[in-house]
């Protein structure tokens, strides 16, 4: 019953577009700032740009808006997320599968992962929750 | 306009959306019931995007003026 009352927001990351990064990680980190259970899974080539020495050399992969975002100096999706965290009910996960099929630890991911987990328990955290897939 | 006793001013000139916000939401968060919290924002998506985050949250909106080359946007504590 108590679970229904909170309106969810489960996030799923696939690209590792700098602009679709930013995109979920904006609408999810003000949604959890705003009383909403926000629950992101980072899977596939997403995964790639939360490796720390990806976000340590800002080596993303950008189009136009992404590029003039990078130039600005703007904060960009791991500040959103940490702000998010900080200030709201957010988890951050990453696909097991992929990080299986690339030989990546947790630890070679930013530390704002919650855990690594597989598809069964984010099924789990999506149920009844609406679901943006970037 | 009448006189607002702002409680806390917030310069977030120069960040982007949602830099204001994020900034108003934490001060809010820490806000007391009736506390008037002031956010100066030079980004015109925050001038638009902020009242409809106090509406969605139930606070009350006491201003959002132009003043130049920003905005001045006051919001009340509501609950």
């Amino acid at each position: 019953m108590e679970q229904q009352q909170v309106p969810t927001l489960a996030i799923i990351f696939l690209s590792k577009d700098l602009e679709k990064l930013h995109a979920g990680s904006l609408v999810g980190s003000v949604a959890a700032m705003s009383g909403m259970k926000v629950r992101m899974f980072v899977t596939m080539n997403a995964l790639e740009a939360f490796l720390k020495e990806n976000v340590e050399k800002q080596n993303f992969q950008t189009g136009t808006v992404g590029a003039e975002m990078l130039n600005k100096n703007i904060p960009l999706f791991p500040d959103l997320i940490k702000e998010g965290k900080e200030n709201g009910d957010l988890h951050l996960y990453g696909c097991s599968m992929a990080m299986d099929v690339m030989g990546w630890k947790q630890g070679d991911l930013i530390d704002l992962f919650d855990d690594v987990i597989g598809v069964s328990s984010f099924l789990g955290m999506a149920q009844g929750a609406q679901v943006i897939t970037m | 306009m009448s006189e607002v006793d702002v409680k806390k001013s917030i310069d977030a000139r120069g960040s982007f959306c949602p830099g204001p916000l994020m900034e108003l939401i934490k001060a809010v968060k820490h806000a007391q019931v009736g506390d008037v919290i002031e956010v100066l924002s030079s980004d015109t998506g925050s001038a638009k995007d902020i009242p409809e985050w106090v509406k969605k949250m139930g606070h009350e909106l006491v201003y959002c003026q132009e003043a130049g080359d920003h905005w001045k946007i006051a919001v009340r504590k509501a609950r």
